[in-house]
């Protein structure tokens, strides 16, 4: 039991990162990327061949991780961003397809389906983080840096920029800002980020595939944000306890068949969305607008 | 009352058309340093087009516009806003889930870098600006309101607060008075003056002929994207055929 509660507890910490880091630019920047999955997979990728061709620590692993996504989201904000908002759906998705692609076919580094083995375990100072409490006491610390970083770039100028885009960009060109530059940033660390996420999945399980990056793992990610409440620092994190909970809760519920299980989840997920959307719009932890707020004060 | 000083901004022969639409046609104005201009004319006149053109939202089809006589044409409107040209919108474009604090301190940052230059003590200035800014629009005691949570003359009075701590010398006005009850109304145009007073440049596109009177330096008067007159507010004002355009009695 213990043993499932640590691993229940890492890939919650895992998976809050990448939520965290969507909500970076999905929360305060209304950047609606479908592409945060292939980031996972390229920190995951990425750390795995360092570590396994290279020998590399965790430290320069994920590092490597970081900044191939960095320079590979940079490829897809640059011109993405110059266009409105639909248009970075489409190409994220578009790049995310791409990815799963690239992921399944180039066998030499990826292992195709089948995906990578015996990645070795992450190696921190010379110390060998073999136990899984250790391994969550690591992905803790990633979690808790990366929620100061993004909690210190939101409350900071940068910060108000990307808010006052996502408000109302064409004020924000007013004002002098350079919105392209600014939403390019924000992508660029948001998926240097979420690149941590996947190296510390690659060591921790020491075994990747495709599987772990595809489409739905963004949208999984999505519904955290959203379930949980953009724009918030709890949001994200409530919202990925929930989402990976739920299905662990629904299979200890005595009379459900196991076999039913994905569907009910499927269920539970739709019913949640659209209940939330009804009581709660802003999300669980999200600002939940006042009542004739939008009415009050008209001439 | 003053013809103003040097020219700061000035379109030389500007023209768009929207597919058929000569939505400004052949305009050659100009801005004064130190006085109110006023943009009057019908709906549908071109006075936001106007805007338009001279802050680089849109760009003329022909024509040349100058800051401080060089050009500006072909800038992105971000770079044009830097030099120091701030400009409000007729649906005010409020950050609406931002404070009213955040919404002026973000008109006090510039840079589009993870950091703003200038360090602790550019920091501390802005600050003093945001402050200053608060005090002087009334808005001190809803720094902490969200402004989609504020009454209509308070988003009237936080657009303005937001091109004043910009610092910009140069303010475009979109039908800023519009809709403001009388007092508030008075409040605003002392708010003006003063700015003027301090060295502020103002043009106003406004329909409220009172107004028009109260506050101008100078009018000028466009209709159908044509500038068809341009000079002191008495003599704007009591041209008989500027008026028969105004009220809708089109001569022929």
């Amino acid at each position: 039991m213990w043993a499932y509660v640590v691993n229940l507890a890492v890939l919650i910490s895992i998976n809050a990162i990448l939520a965290v880091t969507l909500n970076f630019i999905l929360g305060y920047a209304g950047i609606f990327s479908i592409a945060h999955a292939l980031f996972f997979g390229v920190g995951a990728y990425t750390a795995t061949f360092v570590a396994m061709k290279l020998g590399a620590g965790f430290l320069s692993a994920t590092a490597a991780g970081m900044a191939l996504a960095a320079l590979i989201s940079l490829a897809l904000a640059l011109p993405a961003l110059r266009v409105r908002g639909e248009y970075f759906v489409a190409a994220s998705l578009g790049l995310q397809m791409l990815a799963i692609t690239v992921f399944t076919e180039w066998k030499s580094v990826t292992g195709g389906i089948g995906g990578l083995t015996n990645i070795p375990p992450a190696r921190i100072l010379g110390f060998e983080i073999t136990q899984p409490e250790h391994f969550l006491v690591l992905s803790l610390i990633c979690l808790i840096l990366i929620i100061l970083i993004i909690r210190a770039l939101v409350r900071s100028s940068f910060g108000r920029s990307l808010k006052a885009i996502r408000d109302d960009e064409t004020a924000a060109w007013a004002c002098g800002k350079n919105v392209a530059v600014i939403k390019t940033t924000a992508v660029v660390v948001s998926s240097a980020l979420a690149a941590v996420a996947g190296s510390l999945y690659a060591f921790y399980l020491s075994f990747i595939n495709v599987e772990s990056f595809v489409l739905e793992t963004s949208i999984q990610l999505m519904a955290m944000v959203i379930i949980g409440g953009t724009a918030t620092l709890i949001g994200p994190l409530l919202g990925t306890i929930l989402i990976l909970l739920l299905p662990a809760g629904l299979s200890y519920l005595p009379y459900l068949p196991p076999t039913e299980i994905g569907s009910i989840q499927q269920i539970a997920y739709g019913l949640a969305m659209v209940l939330l959307m009804i009581y709660r719009p802003g999300g669980l932890w999200g600002f939940q607008e006042k009542p004739k707020a939008r009415e009050s004060g008209t001439p | 009352m003053s013809q103003g000083g040097e020219i700061l901004l000035e379109a030389t022969g500007v023209a768009k058309t929207f597919g058929g639409l000569k939505a400004v046609d052949d305009v050659s104005f100009s801005l004064r340093a130190g006085i109110i201009t006023t943009l009057v004319g019908p709906n549908g006149a071109g006075k936001t087009t106007l805007f338009n053109l001279m802050t680089g939202h849109l760009a003329p089809d022909r024509g040349e516009v100058t800051w401080l006589g060089k050009s500006i044409l072909g800038l992105p409107h971000w770079k044009i806003a830097r030099l120091g040209i701030g400009r409000s919108f007729q649906d005010l474009k409020l950050f609406a889930n931002m404070t009213v604090e955040e919404n002026i301190e973000t008109f006090t940052e510039r840079g589009s870098w993870l950091w703003q230059s200038g360090g602790a003590s550019a920091r501390s200035a802005r600050r003093a600006r945001v402050d200053a800014t608060l005090a002087a629009t009334g808005l001190d005691d809803k720094r902490d309101a969200r402004a989609v949570d504020l009454a209509y003359a308070e988003r009237k009075f936080l657009s303005l607060a937001r091109i004043m701590a910009s610092g910009a010398r140069l303010w475009l006005l979109d039908e800023p008075a519009s809709g403001l009850d009388r007092g508030s109304y008075e409040r605003f145009l002392s708010l003006l003056r003063n700015e003027v007073r301090e060295g502020v440049t103002i043009c106003i596109i406004e329909h409220n002929l009172d107004i028009v009177q109260g506050i101008s330096d100078r009018i000028a008067f466009l209709d159908q994207g044509r500038l068809l007159a341009e000079g002191d507010p008495k003599t704007i004002l009591s041209d008989p055929a500027l008026a028969a355009i105004y009220f809708g009695e089109r001569a022929a």
